[in-house]
């Protein structure tokens, strides 16, 4: 089923599109961190920085070249598989990148299901209450989730369960593969912090889309019709709001990737939001690069499964 | 069960300290109750820059580096005095030549042994391997001799510094085997003769370490096990204890005691540290290659205020970039530069600036420091300074000032070093990095600096230091304002935890309860 010429044709244009974009989003990082100011050499150098120091690791890290010769030695490495060494600690990136991963996707991962768990069944409440006091107290919940900054939520959290009830661990994490339900445990808080923007968008995306639908043509002919709200619901309804759930899913999944960043910085986990973070900042742009190329894979698999899933709800859309 | 070790309010001077730490000795210590066992669990604000002492270049490696490696040479915890460490001995025969007797029967954590070949070979290494960041400490020692457990360092010039520089990385002891075997890779090795033994490094996440069960210093380790949690984030370092994750968090921000003392199942100590606060003057060119700019710049700033306004009060003010609990400071210079902005504006008219002048600083754009930033500004343009600043985030600041010559002053911590003389060399010395000007400061500096390491005897070295000191500020060559005490935060099962005055705590007491 999934293995028909236009499915096939779909992912073959998605993995031609994946080579510009991979090229043009590590350029452009690669670029902006050689604009920061700061120079490379004598921050690796540290505490301990000597003029001949400073010279002897610029020679070394290659930081003499063009600016296009030391992006094309990368990006030559990288096609290779090999995303080179931290400048920082000398390890290799992409041993790095493996290493945390799995933390950061446990992370993301948590966070969308909290989303999907709590934003679909108040979005159909919402939607089939519209116009309710029930409706208006969801949309406003939704809205103040969206404004809510989800530091301030993770740091609510953690004062509440972890300092005063000790429910729950304030920092850290434990890898998946080592202890699953620990790994678990941690991720908790976490996932709910980085989750109360997903939760109102996903409320607020199924609401307007499942009102519209429900208020349309066909729908009153099925009432007209005969059946039941609950069988229009779930049988027309949310079959038809699917595409809609799908494209906020994968809107919601690299956001949160994004969003990762300051949750980790907030409970401390070693994932690959704080790597980047403190690569950035010290312009370690092997690593910058390293995690650029994976998230943009990433993103480009995460839409590339959606649209795969655009295709089996609606036959029509690979057509097209 | 240890009382938590009240702070003072007010600065910390020498007499408290000795307090302080006598106290948390005797809350803590208290040998006979010491109990072995457990793993010290502790939160560390940054990751080693590496595990190998001379390949390393940040000063907050060394507090991971403590337990891992012993040096040559140690130092008293309230005067910062050297006293043995693997050399059980030392002594100048000439004041060109220096012999270290190394304790006999002492083995690395790979089994071999610690002997007068093995210091020769980590001396050497330090002096000439391309990535050693430390050449220049042994930049005197022209020869190094060893026979059986005695090792014999011929100078080019007489350099009574050497043994507390040995008690920092070029006194921390690897296994030559190891660094051969490992090569590059030793940087996340660490094979030294420390109490505790190297399991795990993952970088920006764990350091892991378990206890030696050969180690030479009787009753020690007090640890079964000790693990750095790599936390940057200071508040979040501070809830991993509070919720019981983590037993300890050091270097905190003075803002967080406040925070400590309302978490009552938490303990705390407070010590001075070397840690200045201080702006680096750029005076090697225009306007402060002026000493009447410098100067105008020093009476421009309220100490007390500034300590108030960015460290609660708690920190050390201070004219000098050591603090008066030092044993070379010249402590008749530390009040020198009271707050007088009329002055400070005399001093701009003398110098030719009777219209105020215009200072661009670099600083970093964390939000405490630009905290300290801005009280700089509102209390300078009282003084007719019109200040303003370039921020950049994380290590790139000092890299803008001291490589790139941005800025006319750099306002940024000097985290010390065990000999002062280093201190001085390194942030006043003629060529050193850490002067923007790299040129002499004033004349006769490069003088009295030398004239810091000719003797050993301590009395000599002191009135040196003073005749340094006595340069340094009547020329003003930098903007000390205070020093930041090393704060520590920990549960109640931790006992025995003594501040020290370098700054960089160390574990080797504590022990833990339960």
């Amino acid at each position: 089923m999934l293995a028909n010429a236009p499915r096939l044709m779909l992912v073959g244009r998605r993995l031609v599109q994946f080579v510009p974009v991979i090229v043009l989003a590590t350029f452009v990082v690669f670029g902006l961190l050689k604009l920061v100011p700061g120079d490379l050499a004598a921050t690796l150098a540290g505490e301990y920085a000597t003029e001949e120091r400073i010279a002897q690791i610029r020679e070394s890290y290659g930081l003499n070249d063009p600016f296009l010769v030391q992006y094309g030695r990368w990006l030559w490495n990288a096609m290779q598989l090999d995303l080179s060494r931290s400048f920082q600690s000398n390890e290799p990136v992409l041993e790095q990148i493996m290493h945390r991963f799995p933390t950061t996707m446990l992370l993301v991962v948590g966070a969308l299901l909290v989303s999907l768990v709590v934003g679909v069944p108040l979005g159909i409440l919402a939607a089939t209450n519209a116009g309710s006091r029930l409706d208006v107290a969801v949309t406003s919940l939704s809205s103040f989730g969206v404004a809510l900054p989800n530091f301030w939520l993770a740091m609510i959290l953690v004062a509440t369960f972890s300092l005063s009830w000790g429910w729950f661990p304030a920092t850290g994490a434990v890898r998946f593969g080592a202890d699953p339900a620990g790994a678990i445990w941690h991720a908790v808080l976490p996932s709910i912090a980085l989750a109360a923007g997903g939760i109102a968008e996903v409320v607020r995306q199924l609401r307007s889309a499942l009102i519209e639908i429900l208020s349309s043509q066909y729908v009153r002919t099925l009432y007209a019709k005969g059946l039941s709200p609950s069988a229009i619901l779930w049988k027309h309804g949310l079959k038809n709001v699917a595409v809609t759930l799908l494209t906020v899913i994968g809107l919601l999944a690299s956001r949160l990737l994004g969003g990762a960043v300051v949750i980790e910085a907030v409970f401390a986990i070693p994932g690959m939001g704080s790597m980047v973070v403190r690569a950035a900042i010290v312009k370690d742009f092997p690593v910058v690069q390293g995690v650029v190329f994976t998230m943009v894979i990433l993103v480009i698999a995460i839409n590339l499964v959606i649209d795969l899933l655009y295709t089996i709800v609606d036959p029509r859309v690979a057509l097209k | 069960m240890n009382a938590p070790i009240k702070l003072p309010s007010g600065r910390i001077d020498r007499r408290t300290f000795l307090a302080l730490t006598g106290a948390a000795a005797m809350a803590g210590g208290e040998a006979k109750a010491q109990k072995r066992g457990g793993t010290l669990r502790l939160s560390a604000q940054s990751n080693p820059s590496s595990l190998d002492p001379q390949t390393g270049n940040s000063g907050s490696d060394h507090v991971i580096l403590y337990p891992l490696y012993d040096s040559l040479v140690e130092w008293d915890y309230t005067t910062l005095q050297a006293k043995p460490g693997l050399a059980e001995k030392w002594a100048y025969p000439d004041p060109s030549t220096l012999v270290l007797t190394i304790r006999d029967g002492v083995t690395f954590h790979d089994g071999t042994k610690l002997d007068g070949a093995a210091v020769r070979y980590n001396l050497m290494r330090a002096m000439s391997h391309e990535r050693s960041n430390i050449k220049s400490d042994l930049g005197t020692v022209a020869e190094i001799t060893a026979s059986g457990q005695t090792v014999t360092l011929k100078l080019k010039q007489p350099d009574s510094a050497l043994p507390l520089i040995l008690s920092d990385r070029a006194g921390m002891m690897s296994s030559p085997k190891a660094m051969e075997e490992h090569g590059r890779d030793y940087d996340r090795r660490a094979v030294g003769t420390g109490a505790m033994k190297l399991v795990s490094w993952a970088d920006n996440e764990r350091v892991v370490m378990v206890k030696n069960d050969s180690y030479w210093k009787k009753d020690r380790p007090l640890q079964d096990g000790m693990v750095f949690q790599i936390i940057p984030e200071l508040p979040t370092g501070l809830r991993s204890v509070t919720a019981g994750q983590n037993d300890l968090v050091y270097y905190l921000v003075p803002q967080q005691k406040q925070l400590i003392d309302r978490a009552r199942t938490l303990g705390s100590a407070v010590g001075p540290s070397l840690l200045c606060v201080h702006a680096y003057f750029n005076y090697g060119r225009a306007p402060l290659d002026n000493v009447k700019v410098r100067q105008a710049l020093n009476y421009a700033v309220d100490r007390e205020e500034f300590n108030k306004a960015t460290h609660g009060g708690i920190a050390e003010t201070t004219s000098t970039i050591l603090p008066r609990a030092h044993w070379a400071c010249a402590t008749e210079y530390s009040g020198t530069f009271t707050y007088d902005p009329d002055r400070a504006r005399k001093l701009l008219a003398e110098g030719g600036h009777p219209n105020g002048i215009d200072i661009l600083g670099v600083g970093y754009a964390e939000q405490l420091q630009v905290q300290q930033q801005e009280v700089l500004i509102e209390q300078m343009r009282k003084a007719g300074i019109r200040l303003r600043w370039e921020r950049y985030t994380g290590p790139p600041t000092p890299a803008a000032f001291f490589a790139e010559k941005k800025g006319d002053i750099l306002l940024a911590p000097w985290t010390g070093r065990p000999d002062p003389s280093l201190t001085y060399q390194l942030v006043f010395g003629t060529g050193s990095y850490f002067n923007a000007g790299r040129g002499e400061g004033a004349p006769g500096l490069t003088e009295a600096l030398l004239a810091t390491r000719a003797s050993d005897d301590l009395t000599v070295r002191k009135e040196a230091f003073r005749k340094l000191q006595k340069i340094v500020t009547e020329n003003a060559l930098h903007l000390p304002l205070l020093f930041r005490p090393e704060l520590t935060a920990y549960s109640a099962k931790v006992k025995g935890y003594k501040p020290n005055l370098l700054g960089k705590p160390k574990f080797e007491d504590v022990w833990l309860e339960g």
